[in-house]
């Protein structure tokens, strides 16, 4: 269906042009909620090439996003190595230990993959929730940001202002979507869509399934850990909160409401529910009553989420353009 | 302290009756698990429901019995509800699709219960068994036996029902193989309805039975969901004995885990869940025989 990638691809170029003149002229708090946006739009991508491109639904990704944010405090403050080293490192750590989990995790699928991600994930959840030289269950503060030193001051780069850093953010959000349409794109990306339609036969292929499985895994824990990394950098305070499995489930809900396996579908999906946690927070207090029902809704309706349904539009409109029939066009 | 035959009892105690509150949770949750091959991430909720509709029955009338006896209609209710209205239509589709739509009832049903009843800990005063006992030297309340007692009553029954009554016998043949029982002249439909009723009325009993011993809070179902999952997996999907067997196999990890390495308790229990899984992925009593499934 070349059409509806050429309508994905122009959703894309919408949606990040939209975030950019949203910062453009953005003020201090919009600037504080283009960097969440960014930052769940890179766990929700990671979470997407895992659950909706090669179809492994994971309930522990938060502990992933989670323990990049932890390893960078780790680094950086326990430690007192120099951020811009803490960062990679950390993300890095994510992706291998994202490989060691997956060796284990990719012995079981269906409904016991989902649970035993769960269960790994509250693992790593207790063990911070009760780790006392990272605060426990108090959380951890003071964490840096990337310095750039005299260098970042003479070119007018501080990450300490807000707008500088949700813009590094969203340029971060950006290079990786490319990067991972042009992953998808590629013949590893057909094994990927190979994997989530029919593993078995891929098997009979003679494709090595698990060590594809592994190597996704990976990729997406690596993502995931970075976006940990920006997030304990974001609010410059981190919680076992971020690992645990409900976290997990909320990046989950982004995924489903923007579009399942189209990438950019996430992305939308993050700032949706960014945006509109916010606005309805200020309207009432019951904020996940209203994300619940939206959730069901959209399950329920049956089309793949906010793409989903501005594919069966395009598709409706221009069957009416071209004059075919409806029914054909469907 | 391990010599000390008190402590011992103490613990034991407190492990069944941590065991006992978690079957009542489990077995409903498993049955549902293992004949819709539905996960009911809102059972949680369910129970908190019922923990919370006592709160207000005993309110009402003054009296704990009350709502030992209404609490699991009103959950079984509002859980008629929600089969008629959501669960029914998602019986064909994918695990993802059911976790995300019980996902979604979960926030639904915690902010509904926040906005219902606050988000204070409500406890009652005046419940029966509120005194202590004296057994072998050590006191000990005489509720947490009462939930003992009634886990165990729960049980029976349960075994009764499934091994000898027509119900039981339609549920089994169903867990075994939805598709032949159905072939064989069992309402399926039916059956299945029946049992998420009588599973949600089991979650309401359970937060009926729990809301004197632990107070009730609108957020206390998404804390027991994870240990009942562990333990439905661990047993087995759709195996009543193995949901018993694995409450009294969490109950004691989380017990004695409290008290020897109060730090890796939860550790202890997903690795516990980690290690079936791999071992013995059908879980330690599986429903199904093996040609079966």
């Amino acid at each position: 269906m070349p059409r509806s990638y050429t309508l994905r691809q122009t959703l894309a170029i919408a949606t990040f042009a939209g975030l950019l003149l949203y910062w453009y002229q953005a003020d201090h708090f919009s600037n504080e909620l283009i960097t969440e946006i960014a930052i769940f739009a890179i766990l929700a991508m990671s979470l997407d090439l895992l659950a909706g491109v090669t179809g492994m639904v994971s309930l522990g990704h938060a502990a992933l996003f989670g323990s990049g944010a932890y390893l960078y405090a780790l680094l950086s403050v326990v430690w007192g190595w120099p951020a811009s080293v803490a960062m990679p490192v950390a993300s890095l750590a994510v992706g291998a230990l994202a490989f060691i989990v997956a060796l284990v995790v990719t012995r079981v699928q269906g409904i016991f993959f989902i649970m035993i991600t769960l269960a790994i994930g509250e693992m790593a959840h207790e063990f911070f929730f009760h780790n006392k030289t990272l605060g426990g269950d108090d959380g951890f503060g003071d964490i840096p940001r990337i310095d750039f030193g005299v260098i970042g001051a003479n070119m007018g780069i501080d990450l300490q202002v807000s707008s500088t850093f949700a813009l590094a953010v969203l340029l971060i959000a950006i290079v990786i979507y490319m990067i991972l349409a042009r992953i998808l794109a590629s013949p590893f990306g057909a094994v990927l869509h190979g994997l989530h339609d029919n593993t078995a036969r891929l098997r009979a292929l003679g494709l090595p399934v698990r060590s594809y499985q592994c190597s996704v895994f990976a990729l997406s824990g690596l993502l995931a850990g970075l976006a940990g990394t920006l997030s304990a950098q974001h609010t410059m305070y981190i919680s076992p909160q971020l690992l645990s499995w409900t976290t997990s489930g909320e990046v989950l809900v982004m995924v489903i409401v923007g579009g399942l396996g189209t990438i950019i579908g996430p992305v939308i999906g993050a700032a949706a529910l960014v945006l509109l946690r916010h606005e309805l927070s200020d309207v009432t207090r019951y904020w996940g009553f209203w994300l619940g029902l939206c959730l069901i809704l959209i399950v329920i309706g049956g089309r793949n989420g906010i793409i989903g349904w501005l594919e069966w539009a395009w598709a409706r409109i221009t069957s009416r353009v071209d004059g075919q029939d409806n029914n054909a066009a469907r | 302290m391990l010599t000390d035959g008190g402590f011992w009892l103490v613990q034991i105690l407190n492990s069944l009756q941590l065991a006992m509150l978690l079957f009542l949770l489990s077995v409903g949750l498993t049955v549902i698990f293992g004949l819709l091959n539905f996960v009911n991430l809102a059972h949680g909720s369910l129970y908190a429901l019922g923990a919370l509709c006592s709160y207000s029955i005993v309110q009402l009338t003054g009296s704990m019995w009350w709502a030992y006896v209404l609490a699991p209609i009103a959950v079984c209710l509002v859980g008629a509800l929600l089969y008629i209205t959501i669960i029914d239509r998602m019986r064909a589709a994918g695990p993802l699709r059911q976790v995300l739509v019980t996902f979604g009832l979960l926030f639904m049903l915690t902010d509904a219960q926040r906005f219902i009843w606050g988000t204070d800990q409500l406890g009652v005063s005046g419940t029966p068994f509120a005194h202590s006992l004296s057994i072998a030297g050590q006191t000990y309340p005489a509720y947490r036996l009462f939930i003992i007692a009634v886990g165990l009553v729960v049980f029976v029954a349960l075994h009764l029902l499934l091994e000898y009554t027509r119900l039981g016998r339609e549920v089994r043949a169903a867990v075994d193989d939805a598709e032949t029982a159905s072939c064989m002249g069992v309402n399926v439909q039916r059956t299945f309805f029946m049992v998420f009723l009588v599973g949600c009325a089991l979650a309401g009993l359970a937060g009926a039975v729990a809301l004197p011993a632990f107070s009730a809070e609108a957020g206390m179902g998404v804390a027991i969901l994870v240990p009942t999952l562990v333990i439905v997996v661990v047993g087995g999907l759709g195996s009543f004995k193995g949901a018993f067997v694995g409450s009294l196999l969490i109950g004691t990890t989380l017990t004695f885990g409290q008290v020897w390495f109060p730090q890796f308790a939860g550790v202890l229990m997903y690795a516990l869940l980690v290690v079936v899984l791999l071992f013995k992925p059908a879980g330690l009593l599986p429903a199904r025989s093996a040609a079966g499934s």
